[in-house]
């Protein structure tokens, strides 16, 4: 099943932010800063594109979301990884890794 | 996967605004973290809310790309589900249209009935404000003959007496005859208290309505024209209020003419159209608290309840009662009007909806079958699904989806039968109140959709729980070799058609009660002829004839004429005839007891009355016209009179007095004719007292016209007849007695006819179902037949084999049926006449058609087993 190119992106995108919750549960602020965080800066998620992520694996039952209170005491959603998100994110992390190995050893064929 | 899924979409339905809200909040909580990030970075306020903005881009636009994330996501799974079973249905035509058409059937018929319940019985009636209404009328707990009505005198005390009432009005139809145009006409009016307009709160169209004081003497001679009449008589002109008429030979003013769809009152028939409504001054009753014949309803006033106007109601009358003798022994009656409108119809029209709604599970239950025959061949595709990781959960949303979408064609192509079905149904019914504003509204729209999702889940259910429970193993062996048929399978596929035999048998059972009822209802002995009898109206106005002596000798006149018409062989006419009019009140009974309960029907007739109409003279003798004025008072009495009244003596030669208002005399009883059904077909006779018309004249006769063939031919010559005497009398309510008794029974006919429809389809979709099982399995089984045969079994072993197995589920369901039947059809007793609820015979007779119906179902896939080749049987596979 070769992903194409926005499914690539996208996947992409959905991987880290399953990553950054399999860490622990995170507002969408924290989420954001999470994987600026842990890419060293490489990735910066705008609002633009986090929300409609966040839902989106919400609907697919990958998260759960519940109201709380962020640390400096405002009411926050924050969002946590379920079950199945997690088993999604190990199938994920596998395939990318098959990916990234096929793409690397592309390069590095002369 | 399934759960969380479902969860959002329930949340995205119903939850949409808090969904809404909770997304704003998140937004803008997202905005605000980012300030306060930018604060502890050491930003000023301001500088830290512009950078946030910055990288928010937008809270709106954040907002709808989540909101077309989630639409995205709905319609992607419910698109790729539709799609596919759109797919499937393509792929098999001729599953889809049996399936499709038999729901079309069901919904479509039960769609068309349901509008008319709702119509007739739950639809406001048309007036403003109408569930205030109620309809008020005095009960006679001894004889309970009056009904619906009561006098006008009483209506009057009523209306000044209550409380609970913002408005109380009283009508009776009265038939008019207006002059001018080339001939005079018989107009259909409505009398009524001057404060109709008002309760009902409908204006006229042109003019005004009624003046408080328009119902008194000296104000009464004013007419309010409907449309029709304006239209056909007045050629719409506008100009016509303030205009004279010559209603009954007075001047009436015209001062309104009233909206084109205005009806009143609601339950008159279609065919019945008001011409014209006009104050009480032309009834002489108006004045008599004993003539009980004024319709009255009123307007409660806002929080009062009907208990409440009832507890009033029956204090007034309770006083009035001890000032007027007339009122002694009667009680009063509050109902809601809408209720009262509807509910002779209403047991009739309920049990017309429980049978089609037996005839939609009938079908349902095929259509259950035959999801479930394809289940077992999509076995593999299910098991292959689940192989590669589809949920149980997910592949039952799979199969009630393809169950919605062909319960959703099916429901669509019903609506438009519904459509066509509607105007069938209100064509061929009898008079049924209201049935004439029958539409498919809102509420019918919104029935039908909920059917059609419920007729999905119905059907669909027991199909999607089977064919997503496979197990790999059991799949795998059944594909490797058809021995034997998946038993759960099987079971589920013969307890739907025993369900099915069951639901027929119950139809059918209720179909043959009224067939039953009806043959016995045509075999009732009337107690007259009414072949070759015309019958027509005649009412003279009484300011034209306000002396008895000259209305009369009018009929004297009439008769003559109209007895001498080529091709009459003798004409008669009654005051009160079978079937057309009534005249009932008390008589009295010399040397017994003055009792007000002795009730009887009492005709003023003509002599050659008895003659017309093929009443049969027991003893004694007619009258004739020598019977008159100056000669002895007479009477002829009827049989049940006899026995009642005279219970052991002889009645010839008795007297009885009419309490009519006429003159006190004591009649001597001449004569004794047959009972005749007065009241309807199924009615039982009741006493009656004839008197000759020449010593009681009455303005108004029912004439019968015996001719010696074809009596609608003679339609006008006896209207001439009768404009021979006067050029202005009309004659109205033409038509031949045979069309007045078949009127009397057409709503039997009608329930009947279309129940022995419903389970017709309910017989014929019933042995499709058992067929359809039966051949389901002998394809099944055609290896094993195979081998049986090879084995040495005789052709009329494996029909036996077949045809028992088919007859074991008949068998089941004609049991099953038979108890649902026993506890269903006391339902329909008010219905039937002549035979029990639970009349042995006819529920053995319907047991016995469906048991045959079934066998045949069955023996034909039978017959195709015992053509099985062995050879070609075990190559097979």
């Amino acid at each position: 099943m070769p992903p194409d190119q926005t499914n690539l992106l996208q996947g992409t995108l959905d991987m880290m932010i399953l990553k950054a919750l399999a860490l622990g549960e995170l507002h969408g602020l924290g989420v954001s800063r999470r994987i600026e965080q842990i890419t060293k800066g490489t990735f910066e998620v705008k609002p633009g594109s986090l929300f409609p992520a966040l839902h989106r694996l919400e609907e697919q039952g990958w998260l759960v979301s519940y109201w709380g209170e962020s640390e400096n005491k405002r009411r926050a959603k924050y969002y946590k990884l379920t079950n199945a998100g997690r088993r999604r994110l190990e199938a994920e992390a596998k395939r990318w890794g098959r990916i990234a190995l096929a793409i690397t050893r592309t390069l590095e064929a002369s | 996967m399934v759960l969380p899924r479902l969860t959002s979409l329930l949340r995205n339905l119903f939850q949409k605004q808090r969904e809404e809200h909770e997304l704003d909040e998140e937004v803008r909580t997202h905005e605000q973290l980012l300030v306060d990030e930018n604060v502890r970075a050491g930003m000023n306020p301001q500088e830290a809310r512009r950078q946030a903005r910055l990288e928010l881009g937008g809270v709106e636009q954040v907002k709808e790309q989540v909101r077309e994330i989630r639409a995205g996501q709905l319609l992607e799974t419910l698109g790729c589900d539709v799609r596919y079973a759109a797919r499937l249905m393509r792929r098999s035509p001729a599953f889809t249209t049996t399936a499709v058409l038999t729901l079309a059937l069901g919904i479509g018929a039960n769609t068309a009935v349901f509008s008319v319940v709702n119509t007739v019985l739950l639809r406001p009636l048309p007036y403003p404000d109408s569930d205030r209404l109620v309809q008020i009328w005095s009960t006679n707990p001894n004889t309970n003959r009056w009904g619906m009505w009561t006098a006008y005198p009483r209506f009057e005390d009523w209306r000044q007496l209550n409380t609970v009432f913002e408005e109380m009005a009283t009508a009776r139809t009265w038939v008019i005859s207006i002059k001018g145009g080339d001939h005079p006409e018989s107009l259909f009016g409505v009398i009524t208290s001057s404060q109709i307009f008002q309760l009902l709160r409908v204006q006229p169209m042109l003019g005004r309505g009624f003046l408080p004081e328009e119902d008194q003497p000296g104000h009464d001679h004013v007419i309010i024209l409907s449309y029709g009449l304006w239209q056909r008589r007045f050629g719409s002109d506008r100009a016509v209020i303030g205009r004279t008429v010559d209603v009954d030979q007075q001047n009436y003013t015209v001062i309104g003419v009233m909206p084109s769809d205005f009806r009143f009152p609601p339950e008159l028939p279609a065919s019945y159209r008001v011409d014209a409504w006009l104050p009480p001054a032309p009834d002489p009753s108006r004045n008599e608290r004993v003539s009980n014949n004024y319709y009255t309803f009123a307007r409660l006033k806002p929080g009062v309840t009907l208990a409440q106007a009832q507890a009033e109601m029956d204090a007034i009358n309770h006083g009035l009662a001890e000032k007027h003798s007339a009122d002694r022994g009667l009680g009063v009656k509050v109902v809601g009007w809408r209720r009262q409108v509807g509910s002779e119809v209403r047991p009739a029209l309920l049990i017309l909806l429980g049978a089609i709604s037996l005839v939609l599970l009938i079908a349902c239950a095929n259509v259950a079958n035959l999801l479930l025959a394809r289940g077992a061949m999509r076995q593999r595709e299910a098991a292959l699904r689940q192989a590669l990781g589809a949920a149980r959960a997910r592949l039952i949303r799979q199969f009630l989806t393809e169950s919605m979408l062909l319960a959703v064609f099916g429901g669509a192509i019903g609506l438009l039968l519904a459509y066509e079905g509607v105007d069938l149904f209100v064509r061929l019914a009898p008079h049924i109140p209201r049935l004439n504003e029958t539409t498919i509204d809102p509420h019918v729209l919104i029935f039908s959709v909920v059917l059609t999702l419920g007729t999905a889940l119905i059907f669909g259910i027991a199909p999607a729980l089977q064919g997503s429970r496979t197990d790999l193993q059991d799949s795998l062996k059944e594909s490797g070799s058809r021995l034997t048929i998946g038993s759960t399978r099987a079971r589920a596929r013969s307890v739907l058609v025993v369900a099915e035999m069951a639901l027929a048998l119950m139809l059918l059972a209720g179909a043959g009660l009224l067939v039953r009822s009806f043959v016995r209802v045509q075999q009732v002995d009337l107690g007259f002829n009414p072949k070759n009898l015309l019958t027509a109206f005649v009412m003279l106005p009484p300011s034209k004839y306000p002396e008895p002596r000259r209305q009369a000798l009018f009929f004297h006149e009439v008769m003559d004429r109209i007895a001498s018409l080529p091709g009459v062989e003798c004409a008669g006419g009654a005051d009160s005839a079978p079937m057309l009019t009534n005249d009932t009140g008390t008589v009295s009974i010399e040397g017994h007891p003055v009792e007000p309960e002795i009730q009887a029907e009492r005709p003023k007739i003509t002599p050659d009355y008895f003659r017309a109409m093929g009443i049969r003279l027991l003893r004694g003798r007619t009258f004739t016209w020598a019977d008159s004025e100056g000669s002895l008072p007479v009477a002829i009495i009827n049989e049940s009179a006899a026995r009642q009244y005279w219970p052991d003596e002889d009645a010839m030669g008795k007297r009885v007095k009419l309490e009519d208002g006429s003159a006190p005399v004591w009649r001597q009883v001449i004569g004794i004719v047959g009972d005749v059904r007065q009241d309807s077909v199924v009615e039982a006779a009741r006493p009656e007292v004839y008197a000759p018309l020449l010593q009681v004249p009455v303005p108004y006769l029912a004439l019968a016209v015996r001719t010696w063939a074809g009596p609608t031919a003679l339609t006008v010559a006896v209207r001439h007849a009768v404009m021979a005497v006067d050029k202005d009398q009309p004659l109205s309510g033409i038509k031949t007695m045979e069309q007045v008794v078949e009127d009397s029974v057409a709503g039997r006919r009608f329930q009947m006819s279309l129940l022995a429809v419903f389970a017709t389809i309910a017989l014929g979709l019933a042995a499709i179902g058992i067929y359809g099982l039966m051949s389901y399995t002998v394809n099944q089984r055609t290896h094993e037949i195979g081998i049986r045969m090879a084995l040495g079994a005789k052709r009329g072993e494996i029909l036996h084999l077949v045809v028992r197995h088919g007859m074991m589920l008949a068998i089941v369901g004609v049991v099953l049926g038979t108890v649902g039947a026993l506890l269903l059809t006391r339902f329909l007793s008010s219905m039937l006449y002549g035979v029990g609820a639970n009349d042995p015979t006819t529920l053995l007779s319907v047991g016995t058609l469906l048991i045959g119906v079934a066998a045949l179902a069955c023996y034909i896939p039978a017959r195709r087993a015992t053509r099985v080749d062995p050879m070609e049987a075990l190559r097979y596979e």
